[in-house]
């Protein structure tokens, strides 16, 4: 990346450490990370379960601080910002898919999808109509009143990808979304994933230790010993 | 936020659970409000204007108000005391002189003084009928109600049986739990004909400050006469008569204020429970933006809505207790009826929202403070 390049970019990263205390023991985890995500770009983060694939992730998220460095993101320096402001980027920037799903059990599908578009104030009529659009392109149009645990767990991680996109955020953050599905339907929701942030020009940052699900991704980066290392995508 | 839904829908997740603690707390709040509306009723019966004015005459030494019998006449001789304004004589009739759930009182008085002192209106019936017959009987509306007496019916205890022609409510809450009768139709009711003698005199003086005065020159005047006298102001009367009463009454609030203390321990567990299996989800939450005051309120609502739930649950329960389920406490005649009032209501309310906001308090800052992460990976 050119510096015009890093200036366009929505995630900055530099010099990016973390570690953690382990039975008495500083573990690092990051170490002096360096990273520039274009808008629109989908990068891979390939690693061991432990490499600190998720905990990139989760400081880009806002979800957790770095120990030095900095993090710049939709255009906030995440590290300045307080926890309500972290919250309020959570909220308004940044669409979350994780291994697990993490759908809300007491809302519907329909509910799960526009709790987001909600909580960015949208008006009602525009988050049912955003909600049921991602729906329909998702194939789950006819599942909006079913409860999360009446479904499988890859129209789970549909819903849950139509939920991260439904407020139109800039950045989406994907942790190990085939992690919990079997081989066939996560290929199937890498590709839906991969197809609906291009579709919108998101940035998409994805953690995976599976290198079957490379192949969509423009840049592929390996975590060794704390340190990103450029890899080769697969054609 | 859409709080409603969320709090909703999470408490009809747990539905057994949600029953159970709503089930804990209504009981709580419904023995709570139980005990405290006997005490309002108490508070009631001692606190009657009527009461400072009046000075209750008794033998001497009795141990039941049926033990004591005065002579008619000490009537007459009363009322020519300075200061008295009217003397009424009382034949007593109880079922039962102890303290008791169901005591039936009699009270039989001749009709026209009784007219004049007692500020009594009749709510359905007839008076002139009442004036009339001599077995006829007006009821307090208290008693009737409990046991379901209208007009025209019967009305039986041992030797006494009396027409019921008049449902009435009195000035006077412990009045509404008696029956009036004439009084000479219960000084012959009894097993024995007690003609010309009656229990008490209910003298009404002109002055409630020389209450005292009037009470010691009745006692002096009858003091060396075969039946002495033993008068009191009413109000001293019924705090004596419900001594009894209101040590058990400390005792209930004991009681109350263990089923509070239940009541907290019962929503704490459900809280901290909900709390825990819910940890995840509210990583979840925190991850798509709400904020710490967010999760807090979550659960705290949660908290809120099952007392809210719970209380007026409890105060139904407590309602229909004392509305249907025909229980007064009374001793010595005086008869006190459970009172609940929209002041008990507020605190039966307040009561759950307190146990709500105690039990709920931690936790909710527990889980407002979770780490997202850590959360995340909870399973």
């Amino acid at each position: 990346m050119t510096a015009g390049d890093e200036a366009a970019a929505v995630i900055s990263l530099r010099g990016l450490c973390k570690s953690y205390e382990e039975g008495g023991r500083r573990r690092t985890i990051l170490e002096e990370v360096d990273l520039d995500v274009a808008p629109g770009e989908l990068v891979a983060l390939l690693g061991r379960s432990g490499s600190g694939k998720s905990t990139l992730l989760n400081l880009v998220g806002g979800m957790d601080r770095p120990d030095r460095g900095s993090i710049v993101a939709a255009g906030r320096d995440l590290v300045r910002l307080d926890e309500a402001a972290l919250a309020t980027y959570r909220r308004e920037r940044v669409g979350f898919v994780f291994q697990f799903f993490n759908l809300i059990p007491t809302l519907t599908v329909l509910e799960n999808v526009r709790l987001k578009a909600e909580l960015v104030g949208l008006p009602v009529a525009e988050q049912n109509e955003r909600a049921r659009a991602l729906l329909a392109e998702v194939g789950l149009e006819d599942r909006e009143g079913a409860w999360p645990d009446r479904l499988s767990g890859g129209e789970q991680q549909r819903v849950a990808i139509a939920a991260a996109l439904v407020h139109d955020p800039e950045i989406v953050l994907a942790d190990e979304p085939t992690g919990n599905l079997d081989l066939d339907t996560g290929r199937r929701v890498m590709e839906l994933l991969d197809r609906l942030c291009r579709a919108r020009g998101k940035c998409l940052l994805l953690a995976t230790h599976s290198a079957e699900v490379m192949g969509v991704a423009d840049r592929v980066l390996g975590i060794e010993h704390g340190r990103l290392v450029p890899r080769e995508a697969e054609p | 936020m859409r709080y409603g839904l969320l709090l909703r829908r999470n408490l009809f997740r747990r539905r057994l659970r949600s029953l159970l603690t709503l089930g804990g707390l209504a009981c709580a709040v419904a023995l709570f409000a139980t005990v405290e509306s006997l005490n309002d009723g108490l508070e009631k019966a001692l606190g009657g204007d009527q009461a400072r004015r009046t000075l209750v005459v008794y033998r001497k030494n009795r141990y039941c108000p049926q033990t004591s019998h005065l002579p008619e006449y000490y009537a007459r001789e009363i009322s020519r005391l300075d200061g008295v304004s009217s003397v009424l004589p009382v034949k007593l009739f109880l079922n039962n002189c102890r303290t008791s759930l169901d005591m039936i009182t009699f009270q039989g008085t001749p009709v026209e003084t009784m007219l004049k002192q007692r500020r009594i209106e009749l709510v359905s019936g007839d008076l002139a009928r009442f004036e009339r017959e001599p077995d006829a009987a007006l009821v307090g509306r208290g008693f009737a109600a409990r046991r379901g007496i209208t007009v025209g019916e019967n009305f039986r205890f041992s030797n006494v049986n009396v027409k019921v022609v008049g449902i009435f409510r009195a000035a006077e809450s412990t009045e509404e739990e008696i029956i009036l009768t004439h009084l000479e139709y219960l000084q012959r009711a009894g097993p024995v004909n007690r003609l010309g003698t009656v229990t008490q005199f209910d003298v009404l003086v002109d002055d409630p400050d020389r209450a005292g005065a009037v009470a010691t020159a009745i006692d002096e005047l009858f003091a060396d006469s075969e039946e002495p006298t033993d008068t009191r102001p009413k109000i001293a009367f019924l705090e004596s008569a419900t001594r009894d009463l209101r040590e058990i009454l400390r005792f209930g609030r004991i009681f109350g204020l263990s089923c509070a203390l239940v009541a907290l321990a019962l929503m704490g567990g459900t809280v901290v429970m909900g709390v825990q299996e819910r940890y995840r989800e509210f990583g979840a939450f925190r991850t798509i933006g709400y904020k710490a005051r967010h999760i807090a309120g979550l659960v705290l609502g949660e908290a809120f809505l099952l007392a809210v739930l719970g209380a007026a649950t409890g105060l139904g329960l407590a309602t229909l207790l004392v509305a249907f389920g025909g229980i007064a406490v009374g001793v010595e005649g005086v008869q006190v009826a459970f009172s609940l009032t929209p002041m008990l209501f507020g605190k039966g309310l307040a009561m759950a929202l307190i146990c709500a906001g105690l039990a709920a308090a931690v936790p909710a800052w527990r889980a407002a403070r979770i780490d997202v992460v850590q959360a995340l990976r909870t399973i």
